[in-house]
């Protein structure tokens, strides 16, 4: 038992500081950068077609995975998943991701920082279903097909290709298929988290930088 | 202290434009504002006097709307249908890449920094900006040179992605990964000694100030998105 119970309190609270310090903000930024830069580089791949597109967007979520694993074993309070989630959210609206889709992926990230507070920083099952969670932020690009929809099949180049094609084409981005979508982008995110919770063991953590 | 420099644009001018060019051209109805985006974004680029972004932005927008608009036409087919969907979702990154590209090349990260806090942004959301406009340079070079020492290695290219997509992501992104947070580090204690992250409000080498060309940018995006409202192009 503690001679100076008070002491101890305040030492605990000195340990885990509520407000965000320096050190966590330059972790949120550095991490941000190289989540962003693992996520583009891959995407480039995606030009290609939009077929080509939705095959890439697995492989970026499980190469994303290993630096937001890695992230999360510098997180030790509430607060810097969200700021994570906020500034990778404002960062893809500046570069032409829609309001609502931007809205989802920091939404995303107070989810995933729920999960890693429930499992109080250290659970490494907490730290993967957390990715799990924000890796949905994937989907966001897709969410103007459930508003936009009319609007989308209304340009002049839709018209040219005839009724038939448009019909087809409608036929087959239907809600089932968009959830379908959603439920394989976690699954990748499910996935993508134990490869990059074994890649942090296997890697970063003899190399001393986890 | 030292005035800014005459002509350009205030920080905050800059960030405000990307955010109304991103949320126009990415509106359900967008289209219509990418042609002005364009020449927005090419204008910005030749008065930074960035000859190449300017024609990298132009030549992207014509081969694009090249692929969107007129291939279908000149040949409908499935083939050329996909091609144009592609370009057609491609054209609005492109248009707003071009604005953001702005601000990236004539924003430094202190000057970013300054202009949010005169913004009365939060303190977490200015520092974390700043220190990722500082970083993205570094891990780009970091991501370029693994690229190529796959390359040298043979070990780049669709085809091995193909085959083995575990093993060349993991090729790729732990080396990328090490050494990006080991130039993280000297960065970290660098910015922690220059006092980042401090609760004092730090002051400005160059306070961001408004000047004429704030007003003239605003009118100039006004006369833009009011022609491209009722001229209704590539719509």
């Amino acid at each position: 038992m503690s001679a100076n119970p008070q002491g101890d309190q305040t030492a605990s609270a000195a340990a885990r500081p509520s407000r965000l310090s320096a050190r966590d903000l330059l972790s949120v930024a550095i991490f941000a950068v190289i989540f962003l830069v693992v996520v583009w580089a891959i995407s480039m791949l995606g030009v290609i077609s939009p077929l080509v597109w939705l095959m890439v967007t697995p492989l970026q979520i499980i190469a994303a995975a290993i630096a937001f694993m890695l992230f999360l074993t510098r997180v030790r309070h509430l607060g810097v998943i969200s700021l994570f989630g906020l500034v990778i959210a404002l960062f893809f609206l500046l570069a032409g991701n829609s309001l609502l889709s931007s809205a989802v992926i920091a939404a995303m990230g107070v989810v995933a920082d729920l999960i890693c507070r429930a499992g109080g920083y250290h659970s490494k099952w907490a730290s993967i279903w957390a990715y799990t969670v924000f890796s949905l932020a994937f989907f966001s690009p897709f969410l103007p097909l459930f508003i936009d929809r009319e609007g989308y099949f209304a340009t002049a180049t839709w018209e040219s290709m005839g009724q038939e094609y448009i019909d087809a084409t409608n036929k087959l981005l239907t809600g089932p298929v968009l959830c379908g979508l959603a439920v394989a982008i976690a699954a990748s995110g499910f996935v993508g988290a134990l490869i990059g919770s074994a890649t942090l063991r296997k890697h970063f953590v003899r190399a001393g930088l986890a | 202290m030292a005035a800014p420099a005459r002509g350009r644009l205030d920080p905050r001018s800059r960030i405000l434009l990307v955010v109304i060019v991103s949320l126009a051209v990415m509106s359900p109805d967008g289209l219509r504002f990418v042609p002005a985006a364009l020449a927005l974004g090419t204008a910005l680029a030749l008065t930074d006097r960035a000859w190449r972004r300017a024609g990298a932005l132009a030549a992207a927008g014509a081969a694009m709307f090249a692929g969107g608009w007129l291939t279908p036409l000149w040949w409908p087919h499935p083939i050329t249908a996909v091609i144009a969907l592609a370009c057609q979702f491609t054209i609005r990154f492109v248009a707003t890449v071009g604005v953001a590209a702005h601000l990236i090349a004539t924003t430094s990260p202190t000057a970013l920094s300054a202009g949010l806090r005169a913004a009365h942004a939060p303190r977490p959301i200015a520092v974390t900006l700043a220190v990722m406009l500082r970083f993205f340079p570094v891990v780009a070079g970091e991501a370029a040179a693994v690229a190529d020492a796959m390359r040298l290695g043979g070990l780049a290219g669709a085809g091995g992605l193909a085959r083995h997509p575990i093993r060349a992501l993991e090729r790729f992104a732990v080396p990328m990964i090490a050494a990006s947070l080991r130039a993280s580090e000297d960065l970290s204690a660098s910015a922690l000694v220059r006092g980042l992250g401090s609760r004092r409000r730090p002051s400005a080498m160059i306070p961001p100030r408004f000047t004429w060309a704030d007003p003239a940018a605003g009118l100039a995006l006004a006369a833009l998105a009011a022609l491209s409202w009722w001229a209704r192009p590539l719509a």
